[in-house]
């Protein structure tokens, strides 16, 4: 992925919180959806996460039964690499910062 | 994954064709799937957007070209590596967009089981939930010979 990674930021306040930001972890979350079938979201996490079968069939259980999986966690710019390409699968997926919670 | 070739009922899946043609037109300028902005910095999630919209038309472009001629002549479609995650992306966002456009009334329980009467739905409802179906069909058909364990399991 090439997005936005070696772009300049905008304000010096604003560049000041990304740099801080960059400096944690960051978890990559799949959210539920009705539509993509169960199979479908294994193939995804085995082909963009590469995750074996079983570590992808537990994600994707738990996706559906709780809503939620954090699939991935660590620095920003690796977490914004897969939630791109998991977008690009047209999974739901959101960053959530580690200094959020 | 090997190529294999598909035999479809014309009759069938051509009438479904507008509309999935439709769903591919209006998926131009919007994602299909929500996109969820980093709330870091805008420009980059301008970027972002842009560069899955990109990449979303050219996979719903590839779905569209199995439809072609040797479609219409003799009711095959054509899968091979150079297609198969293309296409299995773009049924994907065609379905999200039906779910969106047309489906949504029926409830994210009843498109999760996929257990309705179809003779039971009116149109447009009725069309779209078989294009939405003819989908899952083609998406669980390629899923079956990129990875084979996926759906044995």
């Amino acid at each position: 992925m090439t997005t936005g990674q070696n772009k300049a930021h905008g304000a010096p306040a604003q560049q000041g919180e990304t740099e801080l930001a960059l400096d944690h972890g960051w978890r990559v979350v799949v959210l539920n959806d009705p539509v993509n079938l169960m199979s479908y979201v294994v193939l995804v996490f085995k082909k963009v996460l590469g995750f074996d079968e079983s570590r992808a069939r537990r994600h994707m259980l738990e996706v559906h039964e709780r809503g939620r999986s954090v699939v991935w966690s660590g620095l920003r710019e690796k977490a914004e690499a897969y939630a791109f390409t998991l977008q690009q699968w047209h999974l739901t997926t959101v960053l959530e910062s580690d200094e959020a919670h | 994954m090997k190529r294999i070739e598909v035999k479809l009922a014309v009759h069938v899946v051509a009438p479904l064709l507008d509309l999935i043609k439709g769903m591919a037109d209006s998926l131009r300028s919007e994602l299909a799937s929500p996109y969820a902005p980093s709330g870091l910095d805008p420009e980059f999630d301008a970027v972002w957007s842009g560069e899955l919209l990109t990449a979303q038309c050219v996979d719903l472009q590839v779905l569209l070209g199995l439809f072609n001629e040797e479609f219409f002549a003799d009711g095959v479609i054509a899968l091979d590596e150079d297609n198969a995650e293309q296409i299995v992306r773009a049924t994907a966002a065609v379905r999200l967009r039906l779910r969106s456009q047309y489906l949504g009334v029926l409830g994210d329980e009843t498109l999760e089981t996929g257990n309705v009467e179809l003779e039971g739905l009116e149109e447009p409802l009725r069309k779209a939930f078989m294009c939405y179906l003819f989908l899952a069909t083609i998406q669980e058909l390629i899923i079956q010979h990129m990875d084979g364990s996926i759906l044995d399991a």
